[in-house]
């Protein structure tokens, strides 16, 4: 068996945060993209508990701050999800694409 | 300045006052006021004058010269270091023209105020009834500053007032087109003779050095001596060399041109005529009496200007002028275009008598004739008043019964003109005696008259007589008065300048004396004198002639108007008189009969050797021989008794003939007018001569295509011009526009415009609207400086 170390959780992390990054970039759902903001939420969550594992000492900082980040993710979805269901009452669609009024 | 000028001063005046007034108050004052208004002011000018006359006639002739020597001039301006004095030129002759004037006026205005009550406020109310006495009034102040003006510049300016009241005056009915084309046809053709008469004036100026009547003549007469001046001088006239006698001859035509056109000579005859157009006061006042009267009054004042020639030159023009306006007369059927021909060709009478140097007849004649043509004017006033403004005597007839004053006074004018009277006497009324005595000095100017009169008889005269002392050398009599006035007088007479060359020794008492001191020869004189040209016979005759032809188609008028029996019916029944307009006739028919022998002639005498300087360029009366008829400048019995047969009962015989074609009326006349031969004349005669046909055809037409070709050159030449100035600076314009403006300025601006909306989208380009393109920037922002921190901490 391989060693699991750091760099494993690291490289984990960084696959969801892009895949995360990827998704919000190329999703015309709304809802996709707040799953994208997920995702990289959710890799924040994986790194900065990696690091509370393996490089504090003793210290529960890391796992502390990654019960922050989860409440702030959620109240965050539930605040985005109210701009999609505002966005779906003004355009009848969840097309982020059609919200281009913003447009110079 | 004596009372003599402070009186004929005022009197001229104060026309110009009631003038000034009527001009500001006149519509005030209204239809008869206005016209009493005026006749107040001549009034008192008539018995200023009358005075002044009464004064002057108790003078003798010493006295008359001191006074005249002594008379008010003062310098008005200088040209340069030449001075222009203006003053009263008191004189015999100033003094009965003043009177004559002033009193033929006076009456006229009378006659006015009843006339033109009835004959203004024409068609549109224009023509009002204050605006006739303004101008009359501004007339008479004109005509009376002409009378005693002593400079010939001011008699130049009040001539021009004068012809500027006629255009008024018998513009007078302007809302007629007739009218206002007469007006400006008397003015222009007046104008003409004043071309000429500014030629002479300015060589008046030039070469005597001054426009002082006087000094004008003593200048001539020294330059004459001396050979210098205008005998010394050459000027070259459009290439010919004009010089000495001819020059002077030239001065004096054309100071002559202001009386052709004055006094409507020929060719300047054409206007008067014409001014019948105006009022009939104003043909009486204007046309017969004073206006025309001024060109005779010029010419006599300028006598002493005239050299031989000169003279010969106005001779000629009288005589033409005299018979061809008789003849026209005869055939003319207006009344009043018969007395405007009958007064064209006395005043032809007066221009031939002053060119034949009978200056004394040829202005009483003037003055004679100034009373009977007033008169006859006013009578055919009445006529045309009582008539309905009928003025065809071939509508007339039988009008004695109905206008008895005016006829009988009408005929008293017909004696006058026609020169009725008993030869050998003296009983006669006007024209016997001028008439007369002009033709007298006519003969005795021909070939028929035997020359040995003259040296002869100076040689024998003695020169120390008075009389002849006054006729040998005219400037004796300024001689006489400088002499008088120089010791005594401390202030320097204007006259005085520069003629101290002429000063002759106080005790000269002898011509011989006096010419020494000239340094003259005397017989050098007398012989110019005696040698002057003699007339050629017909300019003798054709006075003769007409002389038998005034009184026929006088008597014609008269007897068609007012005997017979009438030939309009209605115009017949209308006739009548007003009282107000026949008591002026009366008094000028007095007037006609009496006064003028006896009173003006003489003083005319009186008035003569000064103002004619008889021995040095005119040898006219060198035939007088006694002494007591030297200064009067009468003929000897001899030539009247010679003339009488052949002049004397012109009258009778015009007055015969002239019942004898007309008394049943004209049916005769119209039948001889219809033989061949004398029917051609007929035609001519009332065509006028073609005058004005060819007058219209040469000069106006003439003009009119003269302006013609300006226009053309106008629309053509000049236009083009600046057609073309135009459109090259228009162009130029729109070039200039379409580079600087479109193409340059709009560039710039829009080009800067362009690149910012250029700008402006390229900028706008990130803002899709698209959140997934924010995102992609974001993030790939974060990335690019992510590697950018990790390459540099690597580095």
């Amino acid at each position: 068996m391989t060693f699991i170390g750091l760099n494993h959780y690291l490289v984990v992390a960084a696959i969801v945060f892009v895949a995360g990054v990827f998704v919000m970039m190329t999703k015309r759902n709304a809802i996709g993209i707040l799953i994208g903001v997920e995702l990289v939420l959710n890799a924040v969550n994986i790194n900065l508990v990696a690091f509370g594992r393996y490089h504090s000492t003793g210290s529960v900082d890391g796992r502390i701050l990654a019960l922050f980040v989860i409440v702030l993710a959620a109240a965050e979805a539930a605040v985005a999800v109210a701009i999609c269901t505002n966005f779906y009452k003004n355009l009848a669609t969840i097309d982020v694409d059609r919200g281009d009024a913003a447009k110079g | 300045m004596s009372w003599y000028e402070q009186f004929l001063v005022i009197g001229t005046l104060l026309p110009l006052v009631s003038f000034v007034l009527l001009v500001f108050f006149g519509h005030r004052l209204g239809k008869p006021n206005s016209g009493w208004f005026a006749v107040a002011g001549m009034g008192i000018s008539c018995v200023l004058a009358t005075i002044v006359l009464a004064g002057w006639h108790g003078l003798d002739p010493a006295e008359q010269a001191e006074l005249q020597a002594g008379a008010y001039r003062f310098e008005w301006a200088s040209m340069g270091d030449m001075p222009i004095t203006l003053g009263v030129k008191l004189d015999s002759l100033t003094v009965i023209m003043f009177f004559m004037v002033t009193f033929v006026s006076f009456w006229i205005f009378v006659f006015s105020i009843g006339y033109m009550s009835g004959h203004s406020d024409e068609i549109d109310g224009q023509s009002k009834y204050h605006r006739f006495f303004t101008f009359l009034s501004l007339f008479g102040f004109s005509m009376l500053g002409l009378t005693v003006s002593s400079s010939l510049l001011f008699l130049f300016v009040f001539w021009e007032l004068v012809g500027l009241c006629s255009y008024f005056l018998i513009g007078f009915y302007f809302d007629k087109k007739f009218a206002s084309d007469a007006g400006i046809k008397a003015f222009v053709v007046n104008r003409v003779g004043d071309f000429g008469f500014l030629f002479g004036l300015m060589m008046v100026f030039t070469f005597l050095g001054t426009l002082d009547l006087d000094q004008a003549a003593r200048e001539f007469a020294f330059q004459y001596e001396a050979g210098s001046g205008v005998f010394g001088t050459t000027i070259n006239l459009f290439g010919w060399e004009v010089s000495g006698m001819t020059l002077a001859t030239l001065m004096g035509i054309g100071l002559f041109c202001g009386a052709i056109g004055k006094s409507a000579q020929f060719p300047l005859h054409v206007w008067l005529p014409d001014a019948m157009a105006g009022p009939t006061p104003v043909s009486a006042l204007i046309h017969a009496a004073t206006m025309v009267a001024a060109g005779v009054y010029l010419v006599a004042r300028v006598f002493r200007l005239l050299t031989p020639d000169a003279q010969l030159f106005v001779a000629v023009i009288g005589c033409i002028t005299l018979t061809m306006t008789a003849l026209i007369a005869i055939v003319q059927t207006d009344i009043k275009k018969v007395l405007a021909y009958s007064t064209l060709s006395q005043l032809g009478y007066m221009i031939f008598g002053l060119g034949v140097g009978a200056w004394v007849a040829a202005l009483f004649h003037l003055m004679t004739h100034a009373f009977f043509k007033a008169m006859l004017f006013l009578g055919s006033g009445q006529v045309i008043e009582g008539c309905h403004h009928e003025q065809e005597i071939t509508k007339m007839g039988g009008l004695r019964k109905k206008m008895p004053f005016t006829c009988w006074t009408f005929f008293v004018g017909v004696l006058a003109i026609a020169g009725a009277g008993i030869p050998w006497t003296s009983l006669g009324l006007g024209g016997f005696h001028s008439k007369d005595e002009i033709l007298a000095v006519a003969l005795q100017r021909t070939d028929y008259w035997p020359p040995e009169g003259v040296e002869a008889h100076h040689a024998a005269a003695p020169v120390d007589d008075g009389a002849s002392y006054l006729l040998v050398s005219g400037s004796n009599q300024e001689g006489g008065g400088q002499a008088h006035g120089q010791p005594g007088h401390g202030e320097a007479q204007p006259g005085d300048q520069g003629q101290a060359r002429h000063a002759i020794p106080p005790d000269a008492h002898t011509a011989d004396q006096a010419a020494g001191a000239h340094g003259v020869d005397q017989h050098s004189l007398l012989a110019l004198a005696s040698g002057t040209k003699k007339l050629p016979r017909w300019m003798f005759w054709l006075p003769v002639i007409i002389a038998y032809v005034t009184p026929f188609y006088m008597m014609r008028v008269w007897w068609l108007t007012f005997m017979g029996k009438p030939r309009d019916e209605h115009v017949y029944e209308h006739a009548h008189e007003m009282k107000l307009m026949y008591v002026p006739l009366i008094v000028l028919a007095v007037g006609t009969a009496f006064a003028s022998y006896w009173i003006f002639r003489p003083m005319l005498a009186s008035a003569a050797p000064a103002a004619t300087d008889a021995t040095l360029i005119v040898g006219i009366d060198g035939h007088a021989t006694d002494a007591g008829h030297a200064a009067g400048l009468m003929m000897p019995h001899a030539v009247h008794s010679n003339l009488a047969p052949i002049v004397g009962f012109a009258f009778v015989v015009g007055f015969v003939a002239a019942w004898l074609i007309y008394r049943n009326g004209l049916a005769l006349a119209t039948q001889i007018s219809r033989m061949p031969v004398i029917g051609f004349f007929h035609r001519i005669l009332v065509q006028k001569l073609y005058f004005d046909h060819v007058y219209n055809f040469v000069w106006v037409r003439g003009c009119q295509g003269f302006a013609w070709l300006c226009r053309l050159f106008d629309t053509y030449v000049i236009d083009l011009f600046f057609n073309l100035a135009a459109k090259i600076t228009e162009r130029f314009s729109a070039f200039s526009g379409w580079i600087l403006d479109a193409e340059g300025v709009d560039g710039v601006v829009n080009g800067v415009a362009d690149s910012m909306l250029k700008l402006g989208d390229t900028v706008r380009r990130p803002q899709t609207g698209r959140i997934r393109n924010y995102v992609l920037f974001a993030a790939g922002s974060a990335a690019v400086i992510l590697l950018g921190i990790l390459i540099g901490v690597r580095l």
